[in-house]
């Protein structure tokens, strides 16, 4: 079986680094990480690039996660040095949790300070429009180990915070962004529900987390979430909405829903760039 | 609904055909055999619930923190399969059966009664083992699934498998 060798193969972050090292010996001042679709930092000055399977020694197996990282400088401004992963690891893959979290616990090892995640999502809450960027405040863990028995457990939780220095830098940039760019949408903030899949969501689960007052679901970032809290490093997470579950709405075209996800795309390029080139 | 290619899957151990103790790589073959079924059909039991009678499935929660199409994809379907829509309850009335949400959790597990109260509050009727995943691995093959759920004993099995062989001769 092609996962029972991956996981044989997955590297230590020690030995993940090295091997980044031997091209490159900086320390990111952020590391970014890509969900599918979404295009964002494409042109990094002196960039470096790897494939996950080169680094990690794992191959992710999910179409439109290219799985690479690239090393590089930020244009506005080359004082600033960032790491973008394309693509994750999921444990809808199959993959184990140590892989799963690798290049979370990667970038914790190497000392980078900051982590911004981002992924696709459908929006649960009826004012999300499609192509709406939404900054994660809180989420629910349906997604580790410990639900394997169940997710009955994690029902009857609170869900966990994600609020901090830099989501509130996020919020604060975009708010200022949406002041001096008509293009650039105000951002949402909301409560994530992390599902395994990777089937979709029926209507009744769509329903369930609803009452439970999330705001979108999908099916990745609570890993990197729960690595990444209690390290030294901050992360925060960005979600682009890109479907509505409303029983109501009429189905558009997936090409309008391609057309906003480009949208959102360019909106997060934009706050991106912005945020991280002033160190805002 | 499309009989021609109609699979029966009994949980319950009571009729004779496509009976299977539980879910499993039995059950996944069949689903994936070539040409695949076009329709499931399901019988389980359920629990959690006051009812005498069975009913039929409208939707589901998958509160088993478990999905039978974790790990690479198999060829059969797409990664991310759409799942509205797969269940067929639309023979309910001519069946004179009520439909239900259930709650599909890990084979074997029992809820306490404050648990059973929770899974009421998060919208299933009831719960059971084998509906849930035999229902994602036909959802991914491009098969619809017809699912009765009832009480744990052989009192309905009989003659719903007689009414429903009545549905599929006189459709075609």
């Amino acid at each position: 079986m092609k996962v029972e060798e991956t996981k044989v193969k997955a590297r230590t972050p020690e030995q993940a680094l090295a091997i980044i090292r031997s091209v490159v010996d900086v320390v990111p001042d952020a590391g970014i990480v890509l969900g599918s679709g979404i295009t964002a930092l494409q042109d990094l000055v002196e960039p470096h690039s790897f494939s996950f399977h080169q680094v990690f020694g794992v191959e992710p197996t999910v179409a439109g996660h290219a799985g690479t990282i690239t090393i590089g400088k930020l244009p506005e401004n080359e004082a600033v040095t960032l790491v973008v992963f394309r693509g994750r690891y999921h444990v809808y893959e199959g993959h184990d949790w140590d892989v799963v979290t690798l290049p979370t616990r990667t970038l914790i090892e190497w000392g980078v300070k900051e982590l911004i995640l981002t992924n696709a999502s459908g929006g649960i809450n009826p004012l999300f429009k499609v192509g709406d960027l939404m900054v994660m405040t809180g989420f629910r863990d349906l997604i580790s180990e410990k639900w394997r028995g169940g997710i009955i457990e994690a029902l009857q939780t609170f869900p966990k915070e994600c609020r901090n220095e830099l989501s509130e830098k996020i919020f604060v940039n975009g708010a200022r962004l949406a002041q001096i760019d008509k293009e650039f949408w105000p951002l949402k903030n909301g409560i994530y529900a992390g599902f395994t899949g990777p089937s979709y969501e029926t209507l009744a689960e769509v329903e369930m987390v609803r009452r439970m007052g999330c705001d979108n679901v999908a099916m990745s970032t609570v890993p990197e979430l729960l690595t990444a809290a209690g390290s030294p490093m901050k992360a925060a997470a960005v979600s682009v909405i890109t479907n509505v579950w409303n029983e109501d709405t009429v189905i558009t075209g997936h090409e309008e829903v391609l057309e906003a996800s480009k949208g959102a795309s360019k909106r997060l390029d934009k706050l991106l760039r912005y945020m991280l080139s002033g160190r805002r | 609904m499309d009989w021609s290619r109609a699979k029966w899957f009994d949980f319950t151990g009571t009729i004779k055909e496509g009976q299977f103790s539980r879910f499993g790589n039995e059950v996944i073959e069949i689903l994936r055999q070539s040409p695949p079924p076009k329709l499931a059909i399901v019988l389980d039991t359920a629990f959690g619930w006051q009812h005498k009678t069975p009913a039929m499935v409208r939707d589901h929660i998958n509160l088993s923190g478990y999905n039978p199409l974790i790990g690479p994809n198999h060829p059969i379907g797409e990664r991310f399969p759409v799942i509205q829509g797969i269940y067929n309850a639309d023979d309910a009335e001519r069946l004179a059966l009520e439909t239900v949400v259930v709650a599909g959790l890990k084979h074997g597990r029992r809820l306490s009664s404050d648990d059973a109260e929770f899974m009421h509050v998060l919208g299933a009727d009831c719960y059971c083992f084998n509906v849930v995943p035999t229902m994602l691995v036909a959802a991914h093959a491009g098969c619809k699934v017809l699912a009765i759920v009832g009480p744990d004993n052989h009192t309905w099995q009989a003659e719903i498998a007689a009414k429903i062989n009545e549905l599929s001769s006189c459709a075609r």
